[in-house]
């Protein structure tokens, strides 16, 4: 079977989308085609003179008039551009549709201006100018393309590479490396350097991140990258001149969950990714736009295979969810893929031994025990991975069986489903940003949600916002006040009694984050309407703002509870006959009775196996289609990118052939038919790439709470950041990981 | 031309169904007499043993029982002492042996014969692979 099969159906898929919908591409993703460009762009590139060609902003880049009065206007090579005031001569040459060559400039870092690649001419300037750190003036005069330019950024090349090594055939940027490009398109031909180059003593930054320090070009973009986004003090410049270097100013790993971003952002190949060094070049990739089902999150990313093995993941842009980093657990988990893997249908002889068998034995045993159970004693769980057709032919299967105890795990015993307002982040992943008050009530999003996280801290360094946080001592990487542990707090807070009440209600948009972990506990219901009361009191609810959020754990998370996964009885597990775990390893395994059968489908030996009585082999999220709501209730789907392995299936398929083998065949037979099913029940799920926020955020509707508020203090939710799932459990990469950066 | 057509020997026709019945039987012999031969040449003593491969010899024989036309099983024959040449003179690797003679085409193609009949295209599909 074919990868090009794969690729056409990714390409069919693409188009597809395109054709549907341009809005959102439009929306989402920055793309340079010229009838994408939105009005504003176009208005900025003003009437151009007859005899200029016509201009495209690179990259698709865009001006925001924040104050039309604060236009100004500056010529480009001759070619007049409006800008708002304040822009640097970088930015105004790109929304004139020049690209202007740069190492140390990246447009969501600070400005350094020391790599001096990006030299232009300013009329009436003596020398040419750093455009990245020069401000635009108005009746400004650019121009890029003149001899002076050119001869300055071709000295400035031949700078650079006076003391980079020649080892681009053995270097793992090869191809991709900016200095390699840049080189190429703005270097002389020759060089004069006739001396010794000199040599650096590369760092250990850890599992993750290789360090060649002698191809470093001291553009400082990591360092900036560590203080600034990922908020950790770790990496620093030492030296001056030509003893200038990179470094942890003392021996010491650079502890992020963030780190892995470097290896993007470094222009040259002095940072790149351990676990990739030499294993493919990368025009042999193939890459697939897919999402992320580590953690709720979503991230979007890009899986770089070759041939049926996936050899890196990328993050893809998406100023929504996870603008362009990604965390290290989502990129370097891919080993894991390749690991403990379930090739075959399996049944459990009576020697307690796996025998590997056909999916025709494997479907009839599981469809003769299913009818010899009552209906009531089975039970169906679907795991932290579970795409949202998985399990909507699940939940009819069950239900065709005459059971509805089917749930998803980690959304506790008894989820509220009934109100979308209240399981998802109602202000949004990039509405933080507009926060001014953040309170976390029994959530470290640092773990359990890093690319929140990342937003929550940049919120913080923007505005100064404040952050109270309930729950143990944890790990913060920016300013933030620990005001309890438990739910007494939260009564102190409700009532008004806390120091932090004030700031609290002060806030004009304040945001409450509840973390998912709290769904397991027992009085979950108390302690959400204790922060609704709260929510309540600072007004954090109103047309113009939601500020109440619940931050999950799990990609299947949101997906199961718009679908309606609830069990119809909290003690079902302990009375089933038949449990079905489609990929569930983390629910309590104890707590079936002996003489339970149990079926496990899934894609990885992990803990669920070592219970079950059958073993139906799955395929992971990098080899299906299906379908994933992150916790702001974004849904977005994977993209097949490698074959499955073995003899394994689609989950949705699995579930399909033993319906019909157990005589109660579901209505569908492919992904569409199964999805017009999903739009009768959750139709925000088949808007893909789409926010769909929540219809009602009121709490009015709740029953009253009877229950009382426990007095056992809030746990951490996520034990270890790098292994929370059965993918990330079979990751070698992730358990070095563990082992030496976790903080004991 | 002449000569060396006179060193390539096409035994003439069989006359009748008898005489090429003795044909098909030397044929056997000739072949269950080169197994030791082929057992040694392709190291196959862990793999199979003499009667096993007697008995795929006389399977692929018996594959042609159907057939009455001495012409045809003239021509059968003369296929069946090529490919034992071929087998006998190393011509061939251990490989093909082993997956033309040993493991047999069966397992080649699995889930054949009348299980299937009655189930609909979408499990008949599930069965054979991911991809439909």
């Amino acid at each position: 079977m074919g990868l090009s099969q794969l690729a056409t159906r990714a390409l069919f898929r693409s188009t597809r989308l395109a054709a549907a919908n341009p809005h959102h591409i439009l929306r989402r993703a920055i793309v340079s085609t010229p009838e994408l460009h939105n009005s504003e762009a176009a208005a900025a590139e003003a009437q151009p003179e007859p005899d200029l060609p016509k201009r495209t902003p690179v990259a698709g880049a865009r001006v925001h008039f924040p104050n039309p009065d604060d236009a100004i206007e500056v010529f480009v090579d001759g070619y007049p551009v409006k800008i708002p005031k304040g822009m640097t001569v970088l930015q105004a040459c790109e929304i004139a549709g020049v690209d202007i060559p740069r190492f140390c400039y990246h447009s969501r870092l600070s400005i350094a201006g020391n790599c001096r690649m990006c030299l232009v001419e300013v009329e009436k300037s003596p020398k040419p100018v750093a455009s990245c750190a020069m401000p635009a003036l108005p009746g400004m005069k650019i121009k890029t393309d003149t001899p002076l330019a050119k001869k300055a950024r071709e000295g400035v090349m031949e700078f650079l590479l006076m003391n980079h090594p020649l080892d681009c055939p053995i270097c793992d940027q090869g191809g991709e490396c900016d200095l390699q490009d840049q080189s190429m398109a703005f270097g002389s031909d020759r060089g004069r350097f006739t001396e010794m180059k000199r040599s650096v003593v590369d760092k250990n930054l850890g599992p993750l991140v290789k360090t060649v320090m002698t191809r470093c070009i001291q553009c400082t973009r990591c360092v900036r990258f560590a203080t600034e986004i990922a908020g950790v003090q770790d990496l620093g410049m030492l030296g001056r001149g030509s003893g200038e270097e990179i470094g942890t100013y003392v021996e010491k790993l650079m502890t992020s969950e963030l780190s892995g971003n470097v290896i993007d952002i470094c222009p040259v190949g002095a940072l790149t990714s351990k676990p990739f060094a030499f294993k493919a070049r990368n025009w042999e990739l193939k890459g697939t736009e897919s999402i992320d089902v580590t953690d709720a999150v979503g991230s979007n990313i890009r899986i770089d295979s070759r041939g049926p093995e996936v050899m890196r993941i990328l993050p893809r842009l998406n100023e929504e969810i996870n603008e362009e980093w990604i965390s290290d657990k989502t990129r370097f988990f891919y080993d894991g893929l390749k690991r403990q893997r379930l090739n075959d249908p399996m049944i459990r002889g009576p020697d307690g031994r796996f025998k590997a068998v056909s999916w025709r034995d494997a479907l009839a045993v599981v469809a003769e025990v299913i009818h010899q159970v009552k209906p009531e004693e089975i039970v169906g769980v679907a795991g932290k991975l579970s795409d949202a057709e998985s399990m909507m032919a699940l939940k009819d299967f069950l239900n065709k069986m005459g059971s509805n105890n089917i749930w998803c795990e980690g959304n506790g015993p008894n989820p509220n489903a009934d109100l979308r307002s209240g399981y998802i982040m109602n202000t949004s992943i990039s509405g933080l940003e507009k926060a001014d008050v953040f309170l976390l009530v029994g959530t470290q999003p640092r773990v359990e949600a890093a690319m929140v996280n990342a937003r929550i801290r940049k919120t913080v360094r923007a505005t100064n916002a404040r952050v109270g946080y309930i729950g143990p001592a944890a790990d913060f990487n920016y300013d933030h006040e620990h005001l309890g542990t438990g739910p007494e707090t939260l009564t102190e807070l409700a009532e008004g009694r806390h120091p932090f009440s004030s700031a609290l209600s002060n806030a004009k948009s304040p945001v409450v984050i509840v973390g998912a972990g709290i769904f397991q506990r027992k009085d979950k219901d108390a302690i959400f309407s204790v922060v609704e009361t709260i929510a309540k009191n600072i007004n954090a609810v109103r047309p113009d703002w939601n500020g109440l959020n619940v931050l999950l754990l799990n990609a299947a998370q949101a997906a199961a509870l718009d679908l309606g996964l609830v069990p119809e009885s909290d003690k079902s597990l302990e009375s089933a006959k038949l449990v079905y775990l489609m990929g569930a390893d983390d629910e309590n395994l104890d707590k079936i009775p002996d003489d339970a059968f149990v079926v496990y489908q899934g894609h990885h030996g992990d803990r669920g196996v070592y219970r079950a009585n059958v073993i139906l082999p799955a395929s992971t999220f990098t080899e299906k289609e299906g379908t994933y709501a992150n916790t702001e209730g974004c849904a977005q789907t994977t993209v097949p990118a490698v074959p499955t392995v073995g003899d394994s299936r689609d989950d949705w398929k699995i579930i399909r052939a033993l319906s019909e083998v157990a005589g109660v065949s579901l209505p569908y037979d492919t992904l569409n038919g199964i999805r017009s099913r999903i739009s009768t029940v959750a139709p925000n799920l088949l808007h893909a790439d789409e926010r769909e926020p929540a219809t009602f955020s009121t709490s009015s509707l709740r029953p009253e709470v009877k229950e009382k508020l426990d007095k056992a203090t809030f746990t951490s939710a996520v034990e270890n950041f790098y292994m929370t799932d059965s993918i990330t459990r079979a990751s070698k990469i992730m358990a070095q990981c563990s082992a030496l950066l976790l903080k004991k | 031309m002449a000569s060396t057509l006179k060193y390539v020997r096409v035994p003439p026709n069989s006359a009748n169904l008898a005489e090429a019945r003795r044909r098909v039987f030397e044929f056997f012999k000739t072949a269950c007499r080169s197994i030791p031969t082929i057992m040694e040449i392709y190291n196959l003593d862990d793999v199979v043993t003499p009667s096993q491969l007697r008995s795929t010899i006389s399977s692929e024989i018996r594959k042609n029982a159907h057939v009455t036309n001495t012409k045809v099983i003239d021509m059968l024959l003369f296929k069946g002492t090529e490919e034992l040449s071929n087998i006998v003179e190393h011509a061939k690797q251990r490989h093909h042996i082993l997956g033309q003679y040993v493991l047999g085409r069966e397992h080649l193609t699995q889930d054949v014969g009348t299980k299937d009949q009655g189930t609909l295209d979408f499990l008949k599909n599930f069965y054979k692979s991911n991809y439909f």
